[in-house]
């Protein structure tokens, strides 16, 4: 074993701010944690990555791994700043992108404007050749008309080429010689097929996918080649990765490739960190829920396992039907709420809160940029849970008056008084994110009682508990740097590929030698793909799902596939474990014949692992009271007013319990512990925070 | 627990979320395309008396059906003392509460707090085949409701939580497909009672006395909401006429005032010996929808929303028929009725574009899935364009106004899951729709069947008078199938019912352009230029309507 220490770094640009999180293992096992934050600096981003990292003091020669996380693919695609991308279809299907699927979401709304599509007609051509559903070929490919097809986007100045085929799923043959041809008439066009993003039918959402990825090829891979050579010339020696939407890394090469699968990579980093977290400290079932400024993103990890799906939308509301992207993304639902969401009153006096957000400028009334909104964050401060003290960490003084001023026009509105009005803001956005995790628990077949929450992001402390409460959970954990943890995330990652593929196989007679076959086909072309990027064969490992239902339904559930190799066995105990899994989540079963619909095979390879590093302990004898700050009195909306202690975050250490009603001030953030709670500090300086029965619900 | 306005709107913000969660559930579950893509199918709360609190839906018509069917079982079982904890109640007949066709199955649950029934969870769905004279039992042929299925008249299927076998065992030997129905049935079933335990649990959280107070609140609400758009809104009486495909003329006035929303379709023709009519609940459905859309699209929709709109109807005419006639195709009736009343309000209230294609193209094809030997019905509704408006040109490919978050059916799917091939899914190249501002294109979409002895049949209106302009604009293009024979000989329908069709044999359907909104004359050259280059156009076309001539 080498005795060198292990550096870790993980460095996330967003819209504002650049974070970065260190972590050194020493040779001898002690830990160095840091954390640093810059502006972001576009165009020229890795700037702002160079610059967080010397402010983190990071020796950048000494770095063994950099996790990167960016948000240059998302945003190329809602500011429509990508490339102009050409699409090549199988004749008779290139207006496929266009028809899309032709539903409107907003269905007594008569002057619905349907979505555009990203490559306009003139830019979509056919080639003749048909596959069938079974891969066989049943038209043979004719090539004739392409040269003329490039010609013509030559002279319109096409820089990205997608190409999507009927039935490439099953058999990506024609799709990989149009590749093959393109590429010996154009070399430098950047192409990209659908097979190789994704393996499974729809044909309008596959075509779609291939189109967004070429659309942000050329741009995701500017980027990185920018970030790349910057650190280059710093020299940096060691392995760089890019965070994807499945909670996995992946490695510079296949990201600048296939960038689409970047695009919801900024949640994924969350999930994986709770995930991560739970595993460390033996809890295994977990809602994670991430409350930001703007939004709250939650998710359900069952057994250790964030669940990864391939139904992705971006730009989808309930009023726009939005663009299917076919990547494999952590399974999350987001809503408009946040801590700087803002509250309104219709014209028939009912309270809103969000969608809409203060953002970062003006922000909420209480920083005093000339915010006038009465957001989620002034009702906290008035309701006494934020200390104006010591808001955003003490590095500014609340503008409570501001604050009041915003809640009071809400108020009036109303007809109440203004600590009214902040309750019910408060009551509001709780039950929005009350709704948002029923969607993933709840509506999914899980009962939340079961689970344990870990809140994280600048508001996860502040709401937590009473959204605990209000599902009944039992325990709310919020880890100890809750405002970087999404960071922490990209440091705790695998390098991680998840593969769909759609077969169709009825569940009889030699089904499990065709199941046998398409895992082993699978799993060869992940190992040598990994090993012509210098991974090897030892390293990788795999998690076979299978896509089950009932014969014609639609929807499937993912059985885990038992180890291979299969045997004829195999299919019964596949059916068993679906005919369980289906009934948990749907309440019943059907004696109806069962079929796999395609496979979902997890393939990770491990880049080294260490293990999260305990807190110091405070000298024996010293309980809470050291971390004590004062006493206030703190509405808790429906439990009303308590006197309430204060501790502070930073002095809090391993072994402390106390009980609620309290209030936890850290520099990134304040938890609200309710009257009643439990709370207690572990080895890794986390907060558990139990709820007794009655406060739950 | 007190009544205050924060929880009462966190109440009827769960009440949404419950629809919603039965939707979703419903939906994951069922067997049948038709359900699950298509989106045929609603989920909604009502109160103890069968006035809407909720719904869920992918249909907007769909939304406020299910009112109906509650008030109708309360009418035959309420008094009786037949309605009990744990039951579950099936009706599939217009007469008895089940609004529209027989294949669009409706079961209601009704919820008891303690002792008291404080409201009903209810669901509708397509069932792909209840009986009937055709497979899939719909046919344009039909004259009685008995040629058409099985009738649920609202009867029990679970008494107090118990199955009753009996009744299951008769359904299910009246279908061509049992397998599907026993999957959609209990698809319904299950999200029922998902929706009654969430219910409960509301319940035991606020106190039944809160929960019902929430609920009046909600209908106050809503009604509000109309009330409020109603001020915005042109006020007189508005009347057109229009000639159908079939030489029928229909006609409709709307009295709009400050507090009412009028619609009468009294003078209309009788009820037809086929099965292009409606029941009265069905028309309701429409006049419904077409209120919403003008006054409130946006804002949920409750019992109290409908309040201000009175409908007249003339028993035994098309939209109010009478006991026993066929009613297979009600949905070509009432969407004739939804664009009349669209066109008659249309020149008044701007956020109405032009004419869409405005028929549910519904195409049933059957026959024997030629690799897997298994039987094999595709009921679909298409896609087509959408009409123009001021400052927009039409949406492409779009279902229907009376349809919402409908899905088609991938190519790919299609030909794995029926064993056809789809040799195209193209937009329609037919010119049209022209205007200032254009409609948008319908398809073009080929199935080639594989199997002899296969049969299709469909029933499309906006086949002979295509998709209406507005000031001044040109009208659409019509909808309609053609049927290419292996020898290449072709017809043309609107109508048919269980036609013949063979291996190679393609069936072709064409949906309509919208209708354009203003003059041709007007539209900007750019945008001409952009159409052309697209292909929207062709050049030909574009000198003749929008006088366009090349730069030198």
């Amino acid at each position: 074993m080498s005795i060198q220490p292990i550096i870790r770094v993980a460095t996330d640009v967003g819209g504002t701010f650049t974070d970065m999180a260190f972590i050194e293992v020493g040779s001898d096992g002690t830990q160095i944690v840091r954390t640093a934050k810059t502006d972001t600096t576009p165009p020229n981003f890795e700037q702002g990555v160079l610059n967080v990292l010397e402010r983190g003091r990071v020796e950048i020669t000494e770095v063994g791994f950099l996790a990167h996380g960016t948000t240059v693919v998302i945003n190329a695609l809602t500011e429509r700043k990508g490339a102009k991308t050409g699409l090549i279809t199988t004749e008779g299907f290139r207006d496929s992108l266009e028809i899309a699927r032709g539903n409107r979401p907003d269905f007594f709304n008569l002057h619905y404007q349907k979505p555009a599509p990203f490559v306009p007609r003139y830019l979509r051509r056919e080639l003749p050749g048909r596959i069938t559903y079974r891969g066989e070929e049943r038209i043979p490919l004719d090539l004739s008309g392409l040269s003329a097809i490039l010609d013509d986007f030559k002279e319109q100045n096409v820089e990205a080429i997608a190409i999507c085929l009927l039935h490439s799923y099953a058999n990506t043959r024609h799709e990989e010689e149009v590749i093959a041809a393109i590429k010996k008439y154009w070399l430098d066009v950047s192409v990209v097929a659908s097979h190789q993003i994704n393996r499974e039918w729809r044909e309008y959402e596959r075509t779609n996918t291939a189109v967004l990825s070429a659309y942000v090829q050329p741009i995701a891979e500017q980027y990185l080649s920018g970030l790349e050579s910057a650190m280059d010339r710093k020299g940096f020696m060691g392995n760089l990765y890019v965070m994807q939407s499945n909670c996995g890394v992946d490695n510079l090469s296949r990201s600048k490739r296939i960038p689409i699968t970047m695009v919801e990579s900024g949640p994924a980093s969350g999930v994986l960190a709770a995930a991560e977290l739970g595993k460390a400290i033996g809890e295994p079932n977990i809602l994670a829920l991430d409350i930001g400024g703007t939004t709250a993103k939650c998710s359900l990890i069952e057994n250790s396992e964030v669940k990864i799906v391939s139904d992705y939308w971006i730009e989808r509301t309930p009023s726009n039907a939005g663009y299917p992207v076919m990547v494999p993304v952590v399974d999350i639902v987001e809503i408009g709420n946040g801590g700087g969401s803002i509250a309104w009153v219709d014209e028939f006096e009912k309270l809103h809160v969000g969608p809409k957000s203060a953002g970062a400028l003006p922000g909420p009334a209480a920083y005093g940029k000339g915010g006038v909104e009465a957001t989620t964050t002034d009702a906290n401060l008035l309701l006494g849970r934020i200390n104006p003290e010591y808001f955003c960490g003490g590095e500014i003084q609340a503008d409570v008056k501001a604050s009041t001023d915003a809640v009071s026009r809400v108020a009036s509105q109303l007809g109440i008084d203004m600590i009214e009005a902040a309750r019910g803001i408060v009551r509001i956005a709780n039950n929005n994110m009350t709704n948002a995790l029923k969607l993933v628990s709840l509506n999914r077949g899980y009962d939340p009682r079961d689970f344990t929450l870990v809140a994280f992001g600048g508001g996860g402390g502040m709401h937590g508990v009473a959204l605990a409460a209000e599902l009944g959970v039992k325990k709310v954990i919020i880890p100890n740097g809750a405002a970087v943890f999404s960071a922490w995330g990209m440091i705790m990652s695998d390098l991680r590929r998840d593969i769909f593929v759609t077969q169709l196989l009825d569940l009889q007679n030699d089904a499990w030698r065709i199941l046998d076959e398409l895992l082993l086909q699978v799993e060869d072309q992940a190992i040598a793909q990994f090993a012509s990027e210098g991974v090897s064969n030892d390293r990788v490992s795999f998690r076979h799902l299978a896509k089950m239902r009932y014969q014609n339904q639609e929807h499937s559930v993912e059985v885990e596939v038992p180890r291979r190799p299969l045997s004829k066995s195999s299919l019964s105990d596949l059916e068993i474990r679906f005919h369980e899994i289906y009934e948990r989540e749907y309440t019943y079963r059907l004696q109806s014949p069962v079929e796999i619909v395609g496979i979902h095979v997890v393939v990770t390879a491990d880049i080294g692992r260490f293990e999260l590093s305990k807190v110091k302990v405070a000298d024996a004898g010293c309980g809470p009271e050291t971390a004590h700050k004062e006493i206030r009195d703190v509405d808790f909306a429906q439990e009303g007013v308590h006197s309430t202690s204060i501790y502070d975050g930073a002095l809090l250490s391993p072994g402390m319990e106390f009980e609620g009603p309290a209030v936890i001030e850290d520099s990134g953030a304040t938890t609200v512990i309710h009257p009643g709670n439990k709370a207690s500090v572990d080895v890794f300086g986390n907060i558990h925070i139990v709820l007794t029965e009655d406060s739950n619900g | 627990m007190d009544k205050d306005p924060i929880t009462l709107e966190i109440i009827q913000n769960s009440l949404r979320s419950i629809s919603d969660e039965m939707f979703a559930a419903m939906r994951k579950t069922a067997m049948s395309a038709i359900i699950y893509e298509v989106l045929d199918m609603g989920t909604a709360i009502t109160t103890a008396e069968g006035e809407l609190a909720s719904s869920g839906a992918g249909i907007p018509a769909f939304s406020a059906m299910l009112d109906k069917s509650v008030r109708r079982i309360i009418e035959l079982h309420g008094a009786s003392g037949a309605i009990e904890r744990g039951d579950i109640f099936i009706t599939n007949d217009p007469f008895y509460g089940g609004v529209t066709h027989l294949n669009d199955v409706v079961l209601a649950m009704p919820v008891f707090s303690g002792e008291k029934l404080i409201a009903w969870t209810v669901n509708i769905a397509h069932w792909n085949d209840v009986g009937g004279m055709v497979p899939g039992s719909m046919s344009t042929e039909a004259k009685e409701l008995f040629q058409e299925g099985l009738r649920l008249p609202g009867v029990k299927l679970i008494s107090k939580g118990v199955v009753i076998e009996p009744v299951v065992k008769i359904i299910e030997a009246n279908s061509r497909l049992p397998d599907f129905l026993v999957g959609d049935m209990w698809a319904g079933i299950s999200a029922a009672r998902l929706g009654e335990r969430r219910i409960l649990d509301l319940i035991q959280k606020y106190g039944q006395d809160v929960f019902e107070s929430a609920i009046t609140d909600y209908m106050t609400f809503g009604e509000q909401v109309s009330l409020a758009a109603l001020k915005n809104l042109p006020k007189g009486r508005f009347q057109h006429s229009e000639t159908q495909d079939d030489g029928v003329v229909n006609n409709v006035t709307i009295e709009i005032t400050d507090t009412e929303f009028i619609v009468d379709l009294r003078d209309n023709p009788d009820q037809q010996g086929g099965s292009v009519n409606s029941s009265r609940d069905g028309v309701m459905v429409m006049a419904q929808q077409i209120f919403k859309s003008v006054t409130d699209p946006y804002t949920t929709c409750n019992g109290g929303t409908f309040r201000p709109l009175k409908l007249l109807t003339r028993a035994g005419s098309v939209f109010d028929a009478a006991e026993p006639c066929a009613q297979g195709f009600y949905f070509e009736v009432i969407i004739r009725v939804f664009d009349l009343m669209w066109r008659c309000l249309a020149p008044h209230v701007p956020q109405l574009p032009s004419g869409h294609f405005a028929s549910i193209c519904a195409t049933i094809i059957g026959g024997c899935h030629p690799d897997t030997g298994r039987w094999y019905t595709i009921v679909e509704p298409e896609l087509g364009g959408w009409g123009a408006a001021d400052g927009m040109d039409g949406n492409t490919a779009v279902f229907s106004g009376i349809h919402g978050d409908t899905y088609n059916c991938p190519a790919e799917i299609s030909e794995a899951r029926y064993g056809v091939y789809v040799d195209r899914m193209e937009l329609n190249p037919e010119s049209g729709g022209e205007g200032e501002w254009r409609g948008g294109r319908g398809i073009r979409m080929d199935y080639r069947i594989r199997s002899n002895e296969s049969f299709l049949t469909c029933g499309y209106t906006r086949s002979k008078y295509a998709p209406w302009p507005s000031n001044g604009g040109r009208e659409g293009t019509p909808n309609y199938i053609e049927v290419i024979r292996k020898t290449g000989e072709k017809e043309k329908f609107s109508s048919v019912t269980g036609l013949v069709v063979d291996e190679d044999d393609v069936i072709r359907v064409i949906t309509g352009a919208g209708g354009g909104f203003g003059e041709p004359e007007k539209r900007s050259p750019e945008l001409i230029q952009e159409d052309l280059q697209n292909g929207y156009l062709t050049l030909e076309r574009a000198r003749e309507v929008y006088g366009y001539q090349i730069d030198a």
